[in-house]
């Protein structure tokens, strides 16, 4: 197995996922800075690429560690703050997913039924910001939690 | 009539020693069978505790997490010789070793951790 190469004691898929995992917030807050400068055709692209590009390293890295390590432990375990860190961060991660792939759809495709589209996407989309740099710094202090043993005690 | 006697006794004789040899090394063999060793690696603070532990063939050596963080015993060798769960705090993870060579191992959760088992 690759070691990482952040000088923890992770292996080389979370210090990427960690990477990408901040540059694709920072990416989110610029898309939001589009908005306001109603540049909105970029902004659209900005942010549906992050919502997507996030759905893979969701699928192919996040959650089969998720399962390897996390899973089988709980609920039992989550009382062990290295679970109970990772289980939140998981949970909030999905909601903050799948709103940002229901905007996705509603604002930018008619895929959905009628009655199932929002109006009022300036309020579903701060909310969605917020709820991703919370998961974010969650994501930070898992890594933090399981990777680095000066932060551990 | 006292040779047939002699004969007797003397083939008897011989019947009892040999049994007895018999005996004696059948367990002599047994108690080398069972008698296994047994060794401790302590993983803490996010390494393994001898780095290089040497034993011999039989020796089962147990590793236990004293760390409070989640860490794996996973032989280094493919195919792997061994592989344990996630151990949490204070689980334990046994392996008998009937074979001699090195086995070198690591975390799979943290591959910087690593160590061998020298089997002698």
């Amino acid at each position: 197995m690759s070691e990482g190469f952040l000088g923890t004691s992770a292996p080389l898929a979370p210090d990427v996922v960690l990477l990408l995992e901040v540059a694709m917030g920072v990416a989110l807050l610029v898309g939001t800075w589009l908005a306001r400068t109603k540049r909105f055709r970029p902004h659209a692209w900005c942010q549906s690429t992050i919502v997507l590009l996030n759905l893979v390293v969701v699928a192919v890295a996040m959650t089969p560690s998720f399962r390897a390590q996390v899973l089988a432990s709980i609920p039992v375990k989550l009382s062990k703050s290295y679970y109970a860190l990772a289980t939140v961060h998981a949970a909030f991660g999905s909601i903050a997913e799948l709103a940002a792939l229901y905007i996705l759809l509603a604002a930018g495709t008619r895929l959905l039924p009628e009655q199932l589209r929002i109006t009022r996407y300036k309020a579903w989309m701060r909310s969605v910001v917020v709820l991703w740099w919370l998961v974010l710094f969650l994501g930070v202090a898992t890594y933090v939690r399981w990777y680095v043993p000066n932060f551990r005690r | 009539m006292r040779r047939s006697v002699s004969v007797a006794v003397f083939i008897t004789v011989e019947i009892l020693v040999i049994a007895a040899l018999s005996t004696g090394r059948q367990n002599a063999a047994l108690a080398a069978q069972q008698k296994t060793e047994a060794a401790e690696v302590k993983i803490d603070n996010f390494s393994f505790g001898p780095a290089t532990l040497t034993v011999s063939v039989g020796t089962t050596v147990t590793w236990t997490n004293r760390d409070d963080i989640p860490h794996t015993v996973t032989s280094a060798d493919d195919p792997k010789a061994f592989k344990s769960k996630v151990l949490d705090t204070d689980e334990k993870f046994s392996f008998t070793f009937t074979q001699p060579g090195t086995y070198p191992y690591f975390c799979s959760i943290h591959p910087k951790m690593t160590a061998k088992v020298v089997v002698q």
